[in-house]
Order: C-alpha cells, then sequence, then structure tokens
C-alpha cells in the first residue's frame, strides 16, 4: 500500500497541513463542509474552519477532521454525500441554501451522525446543534446605534443583501427600530448581494440620487468599505456615519483608529463556525460543556455585539482573514 | 511503488484489447483516462470502491450528464447551449408549483413531470427558434435566456427556496431501482436511446451534417434550420428530465442555487468526450464518459480531503490532460 | 543574357509512391515573363509551392540568386524576393486597403502604427501601377480585379523580385485583364521576373516571352513563344488528340424527341432573365458561358437551391413545382456542385457516409444498416474505380479525383433521371477526367439526361451534343453540330456577337 499512503499521505498534507497524518488513532471522524470563499464573510468561514480543525486535531488526537466546500447548494448536496461515505462520526455544515440541504442533512442526522448546522436554519429540524448568530440582533444594534449617534435624526441609506432569510431578519428588525424615531427618514433600501463591486456602484447611484446622506448601514463589512470609496470619490461631506455588519477586522481597525466616519459595527462573527466544530467534538463524545450540568445546548444563538471604540479591543483579532 | 506499476502494464492490456473493437480514437482516449482516474481514484482511496459510493457518484454524474447529452446534440449540429443550466432553476420551479398545487399526491408528481418536459422542450424550442429564425449566434441566444430564464426563476419565488411536503416526489430522484438510484436510471437510459438516435438513424445522420457544413447539407436536401432548432428541443429536453431528477432527490429548488454552472460541467463532459467544438463529429458514449470523469475528480477530491482552495485547480488539469490526450491520440 | 535570378535543376516531387514532378529544369532572368501552361494535375501548383518554398522537392536543386539550395522553406523564399498572387487571395476583407497592402509588415513610428506613411505610400504604389483607388476603402467593398490590385501592391512593398501569378484571369472580365496585363508588363519593366500560370492559351501568347508546357507532371516543352502555335501548344499540353480524352458522340437522332426537363422563362431578380432550355434523354447539353454568367444560378434555380422570380419547369411533360432540393431529388433530378469541398461532400465523414447522404431513406428499416451502406460503398468503388484505402476514412483524405467519384456516387445512388453536372471535372487529374467523361456517356446510354456545365472549352466541346452559351443571366444563342467550336462559343459567349432571340445555329 506504498502508493496508496503516498497518495493519500499528500492530500491530507494540503489540506491539513500535516496533522492528519496521525489518523492512525482517530476515533472520532467529523466532516465540515461551508459555502466557498466567494466574500470576505465565506473566505473567514473558510480561514476559521481550518484554524478550529489544526487546533482541535492537535489537542485531541482520537479526533480527525475534514473540511470541504461548494460553490453551490447541489455541489454541497454532494459534499455531503462523500462526508458520509467516510464512515462519519459528525458533520458541521453552513448549508449553502437550507431547503436544498435538508434531505441530505436529514438522511445524515437519521443515519445516526452528530449534526450540527450552522447560520442557516432548516425548515423541518434534523440536527443535534444549531447554532446561529443573532440577525434581528444585528438590525436592532446597527438601527439603536445610529439612531442615537445622529440623535434621533437624519436621512439613511441601507445596503442589503441577496433576497434570502437572513437579510430579511436584518433589515426587518432595522426598520422596526428605525420606525420608532419619527426623525430618520430611510431615503431608499438597496440590494449589493454583499458583493463590493455591486456595492460600490449601488453606493455611487444612491449617492447620485440623494444629495443629503447623514448615515449609511451597510448589512455587512465589505459592502461598508466599498461604500466608504463611493463616499470619498464623489467627495461628500455630508455623510457623518457608516456602520457595517459582521465584525471585520479591516473595519474594526478603523474603528480603533478613530475614524472618521466608521465608528461602529455589530458582530457576525464568522468563527461561529469555529465553535460548532469545537461543539461537535464534544458533542460526539457525548462530553459536557466545561462545568455546565447540561449536555451541549442544542441551540446556540451568539449575541450581536456592538463594536465602538470603546471595546473594539477585545475583537481585535490581527491574523484572522476577516 | 508497486501498484503504479502494475497499473501501467494493466491498462496498456486494456488498451490493446480495445484496439480490436473498432473504437475510434476520439472515444478511445477518454475511455483511457476514465479507467486511468478510476484506477488511480481506488488507490487513493478506501472508501471509493464502496458501493454506497459508487452509487452516490453516479447519481450526483447523471444531473449534469443528462443535459451533456441533450448538448452533444447542440453541438455536433455547431450550436452551443449555455442556458441550460439557469432552465434547470425555472423548470425546477414549474415543478415545485405543479407538485404543491395539485392535492393528490399521484397525480401532482405525474403532472409535475410533464409540466417539466413540456417546459424544458419549449425553452429549449425559444432558443432554437431565436437561433433559426432570428438568425442570432447561438452564443448569443443562450447567453441571453440564461440570464433571462435565472431571473425569470428569481421572479418568480422572490428568489426564496421552494420545498414540498409532498410525500412521493422525492422517490422519484432520491429513490432506487434494483438498489441502482433511478436518475442513474435515466440517464443510462437516455445515453442508449440517445446514442441509438445519434448513430443508427438518418436523424443523427443529419445531426452530424448540418454541424460538418451546413452548405454541404443544404445542399443534399437537409432541412438545415429544422434539424437546428431540433437539437434545441432536445437539449430543452433533457433539461426538464435532469430537473425532475435534481429537484425530487431535494425535495425542493433554489432558485439562485439549481443548475449553478450545470452549463460548464455540461459542456465540459462533452469536449472531453471528444466531440469537437466546432460541430460535425461526437458520440453520446463520449459524453456519457466525460460527465463520469467529472464526477469521480470531484468525488476523489472530496474523499481524499484536498484543500478546498486547489480542488479547481485539479479539475482544470484533468479536463486538460482528457483533452490533450484525445489530440495525441487523434493526431 | 542576363543573369539568371532563378536557376531549376532536375526538380521533381512526390507524394508517397505518385510522381507528381518529375526532372523540371528551367532558369528565369529578371524582366521576362515566363508562361506556363499545362491541364488541371499537370504539376503547375506543385511547382509554383516549390519555387515559393511550400513543398520541399523530393529531388534536384534550386539556383535562387546563384545560391544552391536544395529545399527552400516560406521564409528564405520570401527573403530572396519571391512573391505568389494566389488564386483565393489573402485578404482581410473587414481591413483597408492600405492596412491590407501592409499586412504583417506595419510601419511602426515609435512603437504605434504610422497610419499616414502607410497610406502614402500605398497611393504612390497603386498610382505606379495606375490603378485608380482609395488606399481607405475596406477590402469587402472592392471588386474582383481590384482587390487582385490590392494583392499586386502589396507584392510591391516586399519588393518582390519573382513574382508568380496563379490563373489570375480566370476571375476577371476583358477589360480587367487588360488592365492586369499592363500591370505586369509595368513590373517587368522594373525588372521584375514574372511567372504566369494559365490554360489560357491567348492570354499565354500575348503576355509570355517564354513557355514552359507541363503535362502529367513531366515538361513536355520550353521554349519562346513565338516558336509555337496555339494549336501546338493545346496539343502539348493535352498530349493526345481530343478524341482520345472524350467518348466518340452519338449520332445526332440519338436522342428522344420529347425531353426529360423543360424549362421556360426561368427569371431570378437581377441574376436570370427568360432563361429557355430543354436537354432529352440520352443527350449531354453543355452550358457555356464566362464566369459569374449565370449558369451556375440556373442549376441552382432548377434544383429550388434558390427561390425562383418567374418561370416554369416541365419533366417528362408534367408541370413540377420544385421549392427544395429535396423535391428536386424526389422528380428525379439530381445536381453536382462546382464546389465540391463547399457543397458537396461531408469531409469530414467518411466514403460511406458521403456516398448515402442523399439516399440514407433506402438504408433505414427502423434503424440505419450500416452494413448495407458499405456494400453499397463497395459497389461504387469498384464501379468507378475510387481510389480509398479505407471506405472509413474521411473523404478529406481523398485526392480530388477520388472526392470527385464519391460525390458521382453520391448523386447516382439516388438514381437521377437528369443530371446537372456543374464543373465536374474541375481540379483533377487527366485520367480521373477521362473516366468521368466516360461515365457521362454511360449514363446518357442508359437513357439519363445530363447538363454538363463547363468553363473548360474543351470540355463542352468534346462532351457536348448540344451547347447553351450563357451571358449575363441569358441564353445568348444554341449551338449543334460543327458550330460547337471554341470560336463560336466565345464569340458568343463574350457578347462580340448576339442573336435578337435565342437561335438555332448549325444543322
Amino acid at each position: 500500500m506504498t502508493f496508496s499512503r503516498l497518495m493519500k499521505t499528500a492530500a491530507l498534507t494540503a489540506a491539513l497541513t500535516g496533522t492528519a497524518g496521525l489518523a492512525s488513532a482517530d476515533d472520532y471522524h467529523i466532516g465540515v463542509t461551508v459555502p466557498s470563499a466567494d466574500h470576505g464573510w465565506t473566505a473567514g468561514l473558510m480561514w476559521w474552519a481550518q484554524q478550529a480543525t489544526d487546533e482541535l486535531s492537535e489537542k485531541y488526537p482520537d479526533v480527525s477532521f475534514t473540511v470541504l466546500s461548494a460553490n453551490s447548494g447541489t455541489a454541497q448536496v454532494s459534499n455531503v454525500e462523500d462526508l458520509m461515505i467516510r464512515n462519519l462520526d459528525a458533520l458541521v455544515i453552513l448549508p449553502y441554501n437550507p431547503a436544498t440541504l435538508q434531505s441530505v442533512i436529514s438522511e445524515a442526522y437519521e443515519e445516526g451522525i452528530y449534526t450540527v448546522v450552522v447560520d442557516r436554519e432548516l425548515e423541518i429540524p434534523a440536527q443535534d446543534v444549531f447554532l446561529a448568530g443573532d440577525n434581528p440582533g444585528l438590525g436592532e444594534q446597527a438601527a439603536r446605534y445610529i439612531a442615537d449617534e445622529l440623535g434621533g435624526e437624519g436621512n439613511i441609506l441601507v445596503l442589503e443583501g441577496p433576497p434570502i432569510p437572513i437579510n430579511s431578519q436584518r433589515v426587518d428588525a432595522f426598520n422596526r427600530v428605525m420606525g420608532e424615531y419619527s426623525g430618520i427618514n430611510i431615503l431608499a433600501s438597496q440590494n449589493t448581494d454583499w458583493n463590493p463591486q455591486q456595492a460600490l456602484s449601488v453606493t455611487e447611484d444612491l449617492l447620485g440620487s440623494n444629495p443629503q446622506v447623514d448615515a449609511i448601514w451597510a448589512g455587512d463589512d465589505d459592502v461598508l468599505v466599498a461604500a466608504l470609496q463611493a463616499i470619498e470619490e464623489n467627495e461628500r461631506d455630508d455623510i457623518q456615519l457608516v456602520v457595517g455588519g459582521g465584525g471585520s477586522q479591516r473595519v474594526i481597525e478603523m474603528i480603533r483608529d478613530d475614524h472618521p466616519m466608521v465608528k461602529g459595527t455589530v458582530t457576525y462573527p464568522p468563527n461561529m463556525i469555529a465553535s460548532a466544530i469545537a461543539l461537535a467534538v464534544h458533542g460526539v463524545k457525548g462530553e459536557r460543556l466545561g462545568d455546565m450540568y447540561h449536555g451541549i445546548p442544542s441551540r446556540v444563538i451568539l449575541a450581536a455585539d456592538l463594536i465602538t471604540a470603546d471595546n473594539v479591543e477585545a475583537f481585535y483579532e490581527p491574523d484572522a482573514a476577516y | 511503488m508497486n501498484q503504479s506499476q502494475n497499473t501501467k502494464p494493466a491498462a496498456a492490456l486494456v488498451i490493446q484489447g480495445l484496439r480490436k473493437i473498432p473504437l475510434n480514437a476520439a472515444i478511445l482516449a477518454p475511455l483511457v483516462a476514465l479507467i486511468l482516474l478510476f484506477a488511480v481514484s481506488s488507490l487513493a482511496s478506501e472508501y471509493f470502491l464502496n458501493t454506497r459510493n459508487i452509487s452516490n457518484v453516479l447519481r450526483q454524474v447523471s444531473y449534469t450528464g443528462i443535459i451533456a447529452i441533450g448538448m452533444t446534440f447542440v453541438i455536433i449540429a455547431g450550436g452551443i447551449d449555455l442556458s441550460v443550466g439557469s432552465m434547470v432553476a425555472l423548470v425546477g420551479v414549474i415543478v415545485l408549483y405543479v407538485v404543491n398545487a395539485i392535492s393528490d399526491p399521484v397525480q401532482a408528481v405525474i403532472l409535475a413531470m410533464l409540466a417539466a418536459i413540456v417546459a424544458g422542450s419549449l425553452f429549449g424550442l425559444f432558443n432554437g427558434l431565436m437561433v433559426t429564425r432570428g438568425r442570432i449566434a447561438a452564443f448569443v441566444v443562450t447567453l441571453a435566456s440564461m440570464s433571462i430564464f435565472r431571473s425569470l426563476a428569481l421572479y418568480f419565488t422572490d428568489a426564496a427556496e421552494v420545498s414540498t411536503r409532498n410525500p412521493i416526489f422525492s422517490n422519484v430522484g432520491g429513490g432506487f431501482f434494483l438498489s441502482i438510484p433511478i436518475p442513474v436510471w435515466v440517464f443510462f437510459g437516455l445515453a442508449i436511446v440517445a446514442h441509438v438516435l445519434l448513430f443508427h438513424t438518418a436523424y443523427g445522420r443529419h445531426v452530424c451534417a448540418v454541424g460538418a457544413n451546413p452548405q454541404v447539407a443544404r445542399y443534399s436536401g437537409i432541412r438545415v434550420k429544422r434539424i437546428v432548432l431540433s437539437t434545441f428541443v432536445i437539449a430543452g429536453l433533457c433539461v426538464g428530465l435532469s430537473a425532475i431528477m435534481l429537484t425530487s432527490r431535494l425535495n425542493s429548488v433554489s432558485p439562485s442555487d439549481a443548475g449553478y454552472f450545470y452549463e460548464l460541467d455540461a459542456i465540459a463532459a462533452v469536449v472531453i468526450g471528444g466531440t469537437a467544438l466546432s460541430g460535425g463529429r461526437g458520440t453520446v458514449w463520449g459524453t456519457v464518459i466525460g460527465a463520469l470523469i467529472l464526477g469521480i475528480i470531484n468525488n476523489m477530491l472530496n474523499l481524499t480531503g484536498v484543500s478546498p482552495y486547489l480542488q479547481g485547480l485539479v479539475k482544470g488539469a484533468v479536463i486538460l490532460l482528457a483533452v490533450l490526450l484525445q489530440y495525441k491520440r487523434a493526431a | 543574357m542576363r543573369e539568371p535570378i532563378l536557376r531549376l535543376e532536375g526538380i521533381g516531387k512526390a507524394f508517397g509512391p505518385v510522381q507528381v514532378l518529375e526532372d523540371i529544369s528551367l532558369s528565369l532572368v529578371p524582366g521576362e515573363v515566363l508562361g506556363i501552361l499545362g491541364e488541371n494535375g499537370a504539376g503547375k501548383s506543385t511547382l509554383l509551392k516549390i519555387v515559393s518554398g511550400i513543398y520541399t522537392p523530393s529531388a534536384g536543386t534550386i539556383h535562387l540568386d546563384s545560391e544552391a539550395l536544395s529545399a527552400l522553406d516560406p521564409i528564405t523564399a520570401r527573403r530572396h524576393g519571391v512573391a505568389m498572387i494566389p488564386q483565393e487571395f489573402n485578404l482581410v476583407s473587414t481591413l483597408r486597403v492600405y492596412e491590407n497592402v501592409f499586412l504583417g509588415q506595419e510601419l511602426r513610428r515609435g512603437g504605434l502604427l504610422d497610419h499616414g506613411a502607410m497610406r502614402q505610400r500605398t497611393r504612390e504604389l497603386l498610382a505606379s501601377l495606375e490603378v485608380a483607388l482609395d488606399p481607405d476603402l475596406p477590402i469587402e467593398r472592392l471588386s474582383v480585379a481590384e482587390k487582385q490590385m490590392v494583392e499586386v501592391a502589396r507584392v510591391l512593398v516586399n519588393e518582390a523580385r519573382i513574382v508568380i501569378l496563379d490563373e489570375p484571369t480566370t476571375v476577371l472580365t476583358d477589360r480587367e485583364v487588360a488592365v492586369l496585363f499592363k500591370v505586369v508588363r509595368t513590373l517587368v519593366a522594373r525588372g521584375v521576373a514574372v511567372m504566369f500560370i494559365s490554360h489560357k492559351l491567348k492570354e499565354v501568347k500575348e503576355l509570355c516571352d517564354r513557355l514552359l508546357i507541363l503535362r502529367d507532371g513531366q515538361q513536355v516543352e520550353l521554349c519562346e513563344v513565338g516558336e509555337l502555335s496555339e494549336e501546338d501548344m493545346a496539343r502539348k499540353m493535352v498530349g493526345r488528340e481530343l478524341s482520345q480524352v472524350y467518348p466518340d458522340k452519338p449520332p445526332a437522332a440519338a436522342h428522344e424527341a420529347s425531353p426529360a426537363l423543360q424549362v421556360r422563362g426561368l427569371s431570378l431578380k437581377d441574376v436570370l432573365y427568360d432563361i429557355d432550355l430543354e436537354v432529352h434523354r440520352g443527350e449531354v447539353l453543355g452550358l457555356a458561358g464566362l464566369v459569374g454568367a449565370g449558369r451556375t444560378e440556373i442549376a441552382e434555380t432548377i434544383m429550388g437551391l434558390r427561390r425562383r422570380d418567374g418561370g416554369a419547369l416541365h419533366i417528362d411533360g408534367k408541370a413540377v413545382d420544385i421549392r427544395s432540393p429535396n423535391e428536386a431529388h424526389a422528380h428525379g433530378l439530381a445536381y453536382l456542385s462546382e464546389d465540391r469541398q463547399g457543397k458537396g461532400l461531408q469531409l469530414s465523414f467518411n466514403v460511406m457516409q458521403n456516398i448515402t447522404s442523399l439516399s440514407l431513406k433506402r438504408y433505414v428499416r427502423g434503424l440505419i444498416r450500416h452494413a448495407a451502406e458499405r456494400r453499397q460503398a463497395e459497389h461504387y468503388q469498384q464501379r468507378l474505380s475510387i481510389k480509398a484505402a479505407n471506405l472509413g476514412a474521411p473523404v478529406s483524405k481523398l485526392s480530388g479525383g477520388n472526392q470527385q467519384k464519391v460525390y458521382f456516387s453520391k448523386l447516382l445512388d439516388i438514381e437521377p433521371d437528369i443530371l446537372l453536372l456543374d464543373e465536374p471535372t474541375r481540379g483533377i487529374d487527366i485520367s480521373a477526367k477521362q473516366q468521368i467523361y466516360q461515365l457521362i456517356r454511360e449514363l446518357t446510354e442508359q437513357g439519363k439526361a445530363v447538363i454538363v456545365i463547363s468553363s473548360e472549352l474543351e470540355e463542352i466541346i468534346g462532351m457536348s451534343d448540344r451547347v447553351l452559351v450563357v451571358r449575363e443571366g441569358r441564353i445568348a444563342v444554341e449551338l449543334n453540330g460543327d458550330d460547337i467550336n471554341e470560336e463560336q462559343i466565345m464569340l458568343y459567349a463574350a457578347g462580340a456577337r448576339q442573336h435578337a432571340n435565342c437561335e438555332r445555329v448549325g444543322t
């Protein structure tokens, strides 16, 4: 089996930077699949997944990991099917789109694979743990912060994400809060697909048609950066505040460095995948978390934290990809 | 390294054996590539030869494979269809709407399947008419309809995924017959029908003639436009079949995601299979082999856990290799 | 005598076992025009390709500027000033005249194209040729003759010293030929040596100083033009009396009285005007005329490949309406296009697939019976002695003559009663030609009616029982018996003589 060993080792080395070479003693095999890195947040996701599997496989020699990514929901279905072939004990998945993945996740769950679903919830629950950020909370926090900073009065542009449930949760919550402030006027609310290029052109168009803008809310930090570029290129000095969402290191640095417009963002951390992987490690072994009296909670919602100059240091992680 | 040495004479023997069968280089090269890939995959992962894995791979391949068979006709006739991926999404949405609109589960599924085939054929007809009557290049027509179909699918659903509670729908694409997944039966059944159509009927000969030189075909009394039109309808019909298999396997459809990049996988399968992109000649078996090669690559990469960042590279390299091998042999 | 710029010594060329050129020796001095005469397949183009470096000779030596070379490549040839003006022009139709003249050797200034200089230089070149042509016109708006002038200008930019003209006059009108000849004389006066390939005896006589005659790859004559009469040239080219090449014609009354195909008042907007013709079973009707006179259009309109604007067709006395080639085939008509590779054969298809491409229905019993196809192909292979190593190989691998035989088989396989043959022997060798003439005669003996369209007068004269001369979309005259001769045909084809109404001339 020399040849086979060689192939395998080469492949695994590339994937897991060497640690999986110790696969001899693994009692637990955990498969991870996430959408491929097509924008900043998903790139962060991938980075954190690699980071967590590296660290955890070092710490627990009896656990091995396989990390896959998919550029579409149907490709991710194949990912799960292929992972299941490899005697999987636990599956950690951030579904590309939940309905497409519903049936294959159900198959895995019903086979007794310890299943952790991240971020996007299935219509018919088929998991041991669901872990997600607080989408309505993200919208709410951003809205309160903007309203406070503007003193309850001003014109606002909203840069939305693609028409998917998590975006509507954020935007709906944002609008609900803003509805409490009669002085706040939402000039426009448009889709950017969380894509920086598109965000740039959308922002340019919106700035062109709205001569007086006080604040911009971007549902995503990459979109925020693109919006800033549009503002600078159009030499607009009317905008006092630009608030993002997600918590990218780049935006956190801006807040830390007292950026004139970027003073706050709200977390929706891609390292949720890392926590999900950690939960899977303990869950599949039947362990409890620390001194908790219960097993692994079946539902974990990470708080949407507002980051401002006051607390920015706590969120600063210079090595992270997002 | 024993095994790698053993595979070489074995492969050579296979090639030698195949030489005796009157196969042309165009189909032989991809077959050799497939056999090599199969050998390498079974060495690289102990899970590869697992029956369940093989059945998974075949099922994964069948969705794009069915479409690639239709694409083979379009490409042989000198055209190209970029809209098939988006068409999967639009037909898929129609399928789910029909399934959800009818209360009797059996009736709903049958009507949905009919609707998929009719809708796919009609969309193909639209492409074909634009190419033949509108005299617009197939590349341009289908580039436009790719955008149109996707947009319609998003519009009808507000970009939201549509799923169904129909209890039997998922048995169509998710079910098994004689322990082989149903989409695989459809894929291979269609391949046989398409092979007979292409190689053993006057229609197939005419498709090749139109692609090889439409002028000669016209002077030979072949209705060139009608043949071109029909290939687009065949492509649409195949998309209909694929959409049924895919949506019923997933029991849902995502308008933004279904069929994403299928046009590229289908075209890649056709090209790996030895069909000339310039048209005029090609085989269905080549396309089937091309689709299998692509599927096995994906599967092997997933099984061995190659870095997700590198998977695209490996896939691209294997496509280039397969085609290179083919030109070497053809020359 | 001046030092020769080019000297060939014992040049030969073989493709595999086939010797296409043997022991050619000649020299060329600056300022002379050497005519090269020969039938299709005599080896003219092979010789040209050797001189321009495209083919490597398999025997002999080439001396260029007293430098001995056993082989020549296109780049070396060009460096020595060899330039060829091909029959099919190598011009980019979307680019302008001056851009084409300088294509691949653009003038630059500071790394950028110097449009002004190129335009100016082109204008000067064209003026020196006494051609009034705007350097800024796009090629696609030029006439064939003007395109040829662009090719000539391009040759001048290269400062070519040996210019090869490959049958340059086939596509030109008389007046354009006169202009071309003036340009050639201008070149010669500058000391350029010209190789002029043609099979038009008169032109060679008029333009050339010396003459090389090739037949079946052999050099049969190299002499001063004045030494030979046109009749001598023709005899040396063909190498046998015409009667040996063409089968005997049947007596005039051999064909049936009632026409197999009758065409009345056929017209095609701006192309054909009121064409009347009829052809009888057992008869070969020749359609003569200049290129572009409308002969091909007549055939294509009869076949339903073009939508006619008026006129009626009768087959065996019955009125028929033909709107597509399919319907024409169903009525027993079959058409051999002059463009064998572009319209006749699927080059990527094999012999069998080509032969059955019209008759495919007959081979289908639910599915195509491949074995029956093969049997039929083998039948034709034997009957027409098609030389093909493998019936499964693409026809593109066959020689022109064998391709043409496959094309004939394709027509014959629908068992047509009336055959329209457009340039039936274009680009094929003499022996294949003879076989095809024989075949045509066999067909008429079987009671089929045949129309032969040809630009080769000898072919028209040798094969036709009756000739119609087409000029500018009209039938100019019908010739019979002894009036079927070169002089009469040319007189009517070129329009020197005209009949008010098409009349029968001769017996």
